[in-house]
């Protein structure tokens, strides 16, 4: 059996102070059944992303909370953990396909953020960091910058490196109306950004987002039925082919190894080695950039190029729409918005869409296979997911 | 606020970590704090290796812009951490200095 993603849909990221939670995934949901052509009362069960709607909302019991919404009385929950909430969803929603359980599943991610003053959303973030990093008052960039200083002693990553992931995202940006900062950035505007825990400045980091983004999960009846995966009618589909899942400590001083992200590596090879697909066959790709350093740690934990040479990728250009492989078409989490609950969930939209070939300015042309990277905290958490389209 | 009960627990671990010296892996000097913070910033943040191999995170403080590199030596001292509430118990905790040579 396969799964499909039957829809998918995501709502513009932003500064959303006139709209709620529940509307934020009323939209998205509504409109990913539309494209699904289902009738809600067709979904079996509903696993909803989210982190901080108990920290900064006050609000626990989202499964309930949104299957009253959606008038959907079925099994429902809310999957946790840290910004990785949306690809866990996302996997638990692929089990419940491939259990046989549920023959249609509901995926959708959300977060409110910006109803708060940042100082409270940097403490309510550092939740998934550990206990003697809340005492010593360390943030989530401070963190990523602590990684990026341990890069650019071992590899010689400059600043000039880390300010093209932003340089490039905010490019892709300027094509998705959906995203938050639709508008280009220089290096120079970057490194001109203010300090916010050095060598990270402000335009490394991702922004403070309300955003939802839905997916539709169905088994995928086609290819279980004809043996040699030949479709009867000429249809696109799009199928997960890999849902992985990895961990590591939950504190950055507890690892071993301050040059990579080895959850990512794990989930990684997990998926590669399930697919016996490889990084070179990766057409387009969403990876966890919540700071600039933390695309290039992808690029190279993802084996897209080797340990040390991330930055000089970015530096190239090499990831930029029109070639290869292209990386973040959304714009990522720094230009597209980073609602953490919904982020993963984002990713996987973001290369569905491509892969249907319905991204307008920012399509990959003949993207066939992507691939999201979804990480929790400063690496605790990071979850793969592989996507193929087949006619 | 942080729990008092919290607090009397930690005191434990507190005790172990005392008068350990290490080695600076990684810092940073954070300009924008969480919650609780907001008095001490701009601080630094190191990640520290200790000579009984153990790995800890936590603030350097009295030290000057010369000790602010990798493989500086430190020690372990006892500090106020966050700014308490006004009920709250004020909490303590580990931080690093500087190893003059």
């Amino acid at each position: 059996m396969r799964v499909k993603i039957s829809g998918g849909a995501t709502s513009q990221f932003g500064e959303l102070w006139h709209v709620s939670p529940r509307d934020l995934v009323k939209r998205v949901v509504v409109e990913a059944l539309k494209e699904a052509e289902l009738s809600h009362k067709q979904i079996n069960a509903i696993f909803v992303a989210n982190m901080l709607s108990s920290s900064l909302g006050g609000q626990d019991h989202l499964g309930s909370f949104f299957a009253e919404e959606l008038g959907l009385p079925v099994c429902a929950m809310k999957v946790e953990g840290a910004c990785a909430s949306g690809g866990l969803a996302m996997h638990a929603g692929v089990l419940g396909i491939l259990s046989g359980h549920y023959e249609h599943v509901l995926v959708v991610g959300v977060e409110k953020m910006t109803d708060h003053a940042p100082s409270e959303v940097a403490q309510a973030l550092m939740g998934a960091g550990s206990d003697s990093e809340r005492q010593a008052g360390a943030t989530f960039p401070a963190l990523y910058a602590l990684l990026a200083r341990v890069h650019m002693e071992h590899y010689g990553t400059t600043e000039t490196d880390l300010a093209y992931v932003a340089v490039k995202n905010h490019f892709h940006a300027t094509l998705n109306p959906l995203s938050q900062f639709p508008f280009p950035v220089t290096v120079e505007n970057v490194l001109a950004s203010s300090s916010i825990a050095d060598p990270l400045k402000l335009l490394d980091c991702s922004p403070i987002t309300d955003g939802a983004a839905a997916v539709i999960l169905s088994e995928d009846k086609q290819s279980a039925s004809s043996a040699d995966g030949q479709r009867t009618n000429n249809k696109k589909t799009v199928a997960i082919i890999a849902s992985s899942v990895a961990t590591d400590t939950l504190g950055l001083a507890e690892r071993d190894n301050l040059t990579a992200l080895k959850a990512t590596q794990e989930a990684a090879q997990k998926a590669y080695t399930e697919t016996g697909i490889g990084p070179k066959d990766v057409d387009v790709a969403e990876v966890h950039d919540c700071f600039s350093i933390a695309e290039i740690l992808a690029m190279e934990d993802l084996g897209f190029v080797k340990k040390g040479e991330g930055g000089i990728v970015l530096r190239e250009g090499k990831t930029r729409l029109g070639n290869p492989l292209v990386v973040n078409t959304s714009g990522g989490l720094k230009a597209c918005g980073h609602p953490v609950g919904a982020t993963g969930v984002k990713q996987v939209v973001e290369v569905y869409q491509q892969l249907m070939g319905r991204c307008g300015k920012r399509q990959v042309e003949k993207a066939r296979i992507g691939l999201t990277h979804n990480v929790g905290g400063s690496g605790g958490t990071a979850v793969i997911h592989i996507l193929q389209s087949f006619v | 606020m942080i729990s008092p009960v919290k607090i009397w627990r930690n005191q434990k671990k507190i005790q172990t970590l005392l008068e350990q010296e290490g080695k600076i892996l990684t810092h940073t000097t954070i300009f924008v704090p969480p919650a609780g913070f907001e008095s001490q910033a701009p601080y630094v943040v190191v990640v520290v290796e200790l000579t009984n191999g153990k790995k800890i995170t936590a603030q350097l403080v009295d030290f000057d812009e010369q000790h602010l590199c990798i493989g500086q030596k430190v020690k372990t001292i006892l500090r106020r951490t966050k700014d308490p509430t006004e009920e709250g118990v004020i909490p303590y905790g580990i931080k690093c200095t500087p190893i003059e040579l």
